[in-house]
């Protein structure tokens, strides 16, 4: 992985800063944090993990396979230093050997040639090799710049976009992306902002990188006595920063990004949280005469921006199959390619490079604009209710696409784009600021026996695909909410003296001035409507997700067996999660568990701009550029509709986990 | 002679019910040695009970010892009856308030208490809220003190049938009482406490790795009808979590203690039916720790030794038993889907402690677990312990009868303000770890 390979890295000196300041003893400390200034010894405890996984059939029918022999070693430190200050410390690496022990699927052997869907069965077949269109500069009008190299992207090293996780119905659009390590094949290759161009050593070893990912944790903290009884409490350097009250789900826990590449939703977050360099301080106020405890905490998270990291196509976990949307996408603009039924939606056609795709990731550099502050209240009241206030602004750690306003080719001239060719399928990635305002509390329900949680966020900023924008998308305000319960309950039968714990969740996204037309109701300046299906916004405007946790307690709860089930309301599929965990001893545990996905994806398909009509007069009358018709297809915008659970129907794993502890 | 004490006051109970405790029975509740030790024919200091001799000693014992020992469990060691003198402070506030304290119409009621024991005076076995008065006189009790910390205190879970040792748990655990302070300052209450809080327990766990750093608060309102709030921070999670009251009596971390049994009993008076069932004499586990069998496998970095095990899969600490006064009490959950049915405490009068000897019965009415937790006399123990005033909790064992397995503790107790600062049993407290 390479940040910015000319720049010397300003975050790196600010990092330093930032632990000189508090190794340097600033003067509300009172004191230098000397790592040898306490006779105490460090605390250090070693783990080894290793993690199998075995992947059972995508939607093409082929058994996956393993999916994941991943080893961890993980050193944790601590160390009491001078003047009251602590360290904590945590090293993590890495190697995943399902690069190597199953080359075919995730290695430098996977992928091959392809073939892709020609519905109208122009040219004599209704399938055609990638580079093989029926449309091409052969035989578009004259002066066409169709057609590609087939040598600068060969037909080898593919799959067809979106063949693991939904059948490849005739008539939809798709093309080839490159699933090789990136040192094995550079197309589509793009720094998303941590994947999305790493080699094969860096995929099976990720925290070897630029960004020094193999400390995952190394801070200093102190709680400082203040005259007025209140504490100060410091805390300085690579940390994980965590709010809300909310299992699984993200609404107030995103001042760090997330990892999904490492076991896409189902590590504990605290595996997958990428630690960020980070100054906390809280202002610890204690009881007031009204409040039972009040708390005013600070993050400036001063680290160089990273999104979340949704995994390199190619590897064993692409959360939402983006990694290889992009890919494909980086690769046809870089090099141009085969896209199945795109002429009048029916005919292979063989677009040439820089006319649609993916141009350029706009990854945030290091400013102080660009660095990201939260201020939290927490409080507990008189009555025992716990609750907080936050208040974020940060950087989208989820890629917006943006279609570009100039830069393309129009294939059918040859000629740079023009201001009234909108809503082209070419585009820049940003990652907009998003502002954020939101809070959580808890109590216990006496009635019920339950504790009862609470968790809401109200951001501005977002940014949305949108078919029915000239750049197609959209920026939307959005409320997200869940409600937790947790229920001890006695199920005598499966353990008569020991509480289950039962624990539910309902997760809530509304998006405001949410755009959705229905068929037929988008009517265009020429009269016209979009007679295929919807346009808009592929993303629901209320989406509804809910978890049961049963877990149980046996063996003086060495033994315990879980079953989580997740289901996606709107998008119809469910997950099936159960695991057992067995510490066999004090440093050894074991667990078994897999997941399995249900449901349907049917629904899970939407306008995919095939019929956006952006070069007028070819795609269309000039009137109407921009209204799209509606065509739909699984690919590129039906990941949106069916979520991380929808997009990965077919990766039923069953997983075998041992750590040890030295 | 105590038997025949107690038949005095219970005529006494007869003629009146409301009884005006006197100073008389403030120096009887905490001297009740006064006139002499309790004594029992062949239970001199040195006499080892076991299960060849238990029939002899049975009424001497309490119910779920003599059933280990019959089992050939354990052999329970005697010692000479000893003074545990309380707390000077504790017992100046119980003769300053003398009286103040009257229970309410309801159970978990109670009125005009300051500090010190609220019922000082001897049980009446007629007075019905008998039962009740001693339960106020242990959550009132001195317990561990304004402040304290068991700092460490090593679990160990083990199968009394083979002795495998499955975990062992190394955590701290800390005590404050945010009202009704006698000794340290502040006196008599932490301010502000705006929710009217009586106590903090605050626990934290060192090891082993998968429970590492994960924390447990638990606030208990002075008003005793006010449930308690209880919050547990779970190291992988990172997040503090509110607990259900029904996890308050799960097994904590695993063990074979809910944490309904921390300190013997750790809940409110209103969660249960009390009844006063007698005054009787049975051997305690009291011991002077300096005394007593030491263990070193903690390597304790200040070379403190821990109360040693040995017995049925060494679940039983090598402790010395004393004849003792004490009122049985028994305790039914109100709640009919507690998964107790009873518990009996055998109450020192002396110390107003439960936990020296506790038989808990299960739903169905069975005996499940015996629970015993063994005091040192503080002027025996840590220097800092000197003069205390405190009985220090030094050794526990939990058996459960049933599933032949035990969970047993190590203590190392420390009476100590400076361990136990207020704001360590805030909410927010348990965020600021890792």
């Amino acid at each position: 992985m390479k940040w910015y390979p000319n720049k010397k890295p300003p975050t790196a000196r600010l990092h330093v800063a930032v632990l000189t300041a508090a190794l340097a003893g600033p003067a509300i400390a009172g004191g230098l944090p000397d790592l040898g200034g306490d006779t105490r010894p460090w605390d250090v405890d070693i783990y080894y993990e290793n993690h199998t996984a075995h992947r059972g059939k995508d939607a093409t029918g082929k058994t996956v396979g393993l999916a994941k022999f991943r080893n961890t070693m993980q050193v944790e430190a601590d160390k009491r230093l001078a003047g009251g200050w602590g360290f904590h410390g945590v090293l993590r690496g890495t190697w995943d050997g399902v690069y190597r022990m199953n080359k075919g699927e995730f290695g430098e052997d996977a992928g091959g040639p392809i073939m892709l869907n020609n519905v109208s069965g122009a040219g004599g077949s209704t399938s055609v090799a990638h580079g093989a269109g029926v449309v091409n500069n052969g035989s578009g009008p004259p002066g066409n710049a169709f057609g590609f190299d087939i040598n600068a992207n060969p037909n080898d090293g593919m799959r067809v976009l979106g063949d693991r996780w939904h059948s490849i119905v005739p008539g939809d659009v798709a093309f080839g992306v490159p699933v090789r390590p990136c040192d094995e094949d550079k197309r589509g290759c793009r720094d998303f902002g941590g994947y999305g161009d790493l080699s094969l050593s860096e995929l099976e070893m990720p925290e070897f990188n630029d960004r020094l990912d193999f400390i995952r944790e190394a801070y200093v903290k102190k709680n400082i006595s203040l005259d007025n009884g209140n504490n100060l409490f410091l805390k300085l350097g690579k940390q994980q920063v965590v709010w809300g009250r909310t299992d699984l789900f993200r609404v107030l826990d995103v001042i760090n990004p997330v990892d999904y590449s490492r076991n896409n939703i189902y590590d504990e977050l605290q595996d997958i949280r990428i630690p960020m360099w980070i100054a906390q301080a809280e202002y610890r106020m204690g009881p007031s005469e009204s409040m039972q405890d009040r708390n005013l905490q600070i993050v400036w998270n001063v680290d160089k921006f990273r999104p979340n990291n949704l995994g390199q196509c190619g590897s064993p976990n692409a959360i939402l199959d983006a990694g290889c949307f992009f890919r494909g996408m980086a690769n046809l603009w870089d090099n141009g390619g085969t896209v199945a039924n795109f002429a009048n939606g029916t005919t292979a056609t063989d677009f040439g490079p820089h006319q649609i795709g993916i141009r350029d990731v706009d990854l945030p550099d290091w400013s102080l604009s660009n660095t990201q502050l939260g201020i939290k209240f927490e409080g507990v009241t008189q009555g025992g209710l716990s609750f907080s206030l936050n208040a974020l602004t940060y950087r989208s750690q989820l890629p917006s696409l943006r279609g570009l306003v100039t830069g393309p080719t129009n294939p059918f001239t040859g000629a740079p784009k023009t201001a009234a060719e909108t809503n082209l399928i070419a585009f820049d990635v940003h990652y907009p600021r998003v502002n954020l305002i939101g809070g959580s509390m808890d109590f216990e329900a006496e009635a019920i026996g339950a504790a009862v949680r609470l968790e809401g966020a109200f951001t501005q900023g977002e940014e949305f695909a949108n078919t029915a924008r000239e750049r197609l998308y959209s920026e939307n305000n959005v409320f997200r909410g869940v409600i937790g319960i947790d229920r001890p309950t006695f199920i005598s039968w499966i353990n008569p003296r020991r509480t289950t714990l039962i624990s539910a969740q309902l997760f809530w996204q509304h998006i405001f001035d949410h755009e959705y037309y229905k068929k037929g109701s988008r009517v265009a300046p020429s009269g016209a409507v979009n007679a295929f299906g919807p346009v808009g916004m592929p993303d629901w405007k209320d989406n509804f997700i809910g978890t049961v946790l049963i877990k149980a307690f046996l063996m003086n709860d060495r033994l315990s067996p879980e079953l989580i089930i997740a289901r996606d309301f709107r998008s119809r599929t469910h997950a099936i999660a159960p695991k057992v965990e067995w510490s066999v001893t004090d440093n050894l545990k074991l667990v078994v568990g897999a997941n399995f996905k249900g449901g349907s994806n049917s629904r899970n398909r939407f306008d995919d701009c095939r019929s956006c009509n952006p070069y007028a007069p070819y795609t269309g009358t000039a009137a109407d550029v921009g209204y799209s018709a509606g065509l739909a297809s699984y690919e590129p915008l039906g990941r949106f509709r069916a979520g991380p659970i929808g997009v990965s129907m077919y990766e039923d794993d069953i997983f075998f986990m041992m750590r040890y502890k030295f | 002679m105590i038997k025949q004490l107690s038949l005095a006051l219970m005529m006494a109970g007869l003629v009146t019910t409301a009884y005006a405790a006197t100073e008389a029975d403030v120096e009887a509740s905490f001297n009740p040695y006064k006139n002499g030790v309790p004594s029992v024919a062949g239970l001199s200091a040195g006499a080892v009970i076991t299960k060849a001799n238990v029939e002899q000693f049975k009424d001497a014992l309490a119910v779920g010892i003599y059933k280990m020992i019959k089992e050939g469990y354990y052999e329970v060691k005697v010692g000479a009856t000893t003074q545990f003198e309380m707390n000077k402070a504790y017992v100046e506030a119980t003769k300053k308030n003398l009286n103040t304290a009257k229970l309410g119409a309801n159970n978990g009621d109670i009125t005009g208490f300051v500090a010190g024991r609220p019922f000082p005076e001897e049980p009446d076995l007629n007075d019905p809220r008998a039962g009740e008065k001693l339960a106020w006189n242990y959550k009132y009790g001195v317990n561990w003190g304004d402040n304290a910390a068991i700092y460490p205190f090593f679990w160990k879970y083990r199968n009394m049938e083979t002795g495998e040792l499955e975990r062992t748990i190394m955590m701290n655990m800390h005590f404050l009482n945010f009202k009704h302070r006698v000794q340290d300052a502040p006196v008599p209450e932490i301010t502000p406490n705006p929710s009217d809080l009586f106590r903090a327990i605050y626990v934290k766990v060192l090891e082993p790795q998968d429970l590492k750093n994960t924390q447990l608060l638990i606030q208990r309102y002075d008003d005793d009808q006010k449930l308690d709030d209880a919050y547990l921070y779970l190291g992988f999670q990172r997040r503090v979590r509110r607990l259900a009251t029904g996890q308050t009596t799960d097994a904590f971390l695993g063990s074979d203690l809910m944490i309904e049994d921390f300190e013997g009993y750790n809940g409110r008076v209103s969660d249960m039916k009390w009844t006063y069932k007698g005054t009787k004499t049975v051997l305690l586990p009291m011991w002077n720790h300096n005394d007593l069998k030491l263990t070193d496998e903690f390597k304790d970095r200040d070379g403190y030794k821990y109360v040693s095990f040995g017995g049925k899969g060494e679940c039983f600490f090598d402790g010395t038993w004393q004849l003792r006064k004490t009122y049985v009490l028994e305790a039914t959950p109100v709640n009919t889907n507690h998964p107790v049915s009873k518990r009996v405490f055998y109450m020192d009068a002396q110390l107003g402690n439960l936990n020296g000897a506790v038989e808990v019965y299960d739903r169905k009415g069975e005996l499940w677990k015996v629970w015993t937790v063994g005091k040192s006399h503080p002027d025996h123990h840590l220097p800092l312990n000197k003069g205390a005033g405190i009985g220090i909790d030094d050794a526990f064992s939990m058996v459960d009868v049933q599933s032949k397995h035990c969970t047993t503790g190590q203590f190392k107790g420390q009476v100590d303000a400076k361990l136990n600062p207020a704001d360590m049993f805030q909410v927010q407290f348990m965020r600021g770890g890792d």
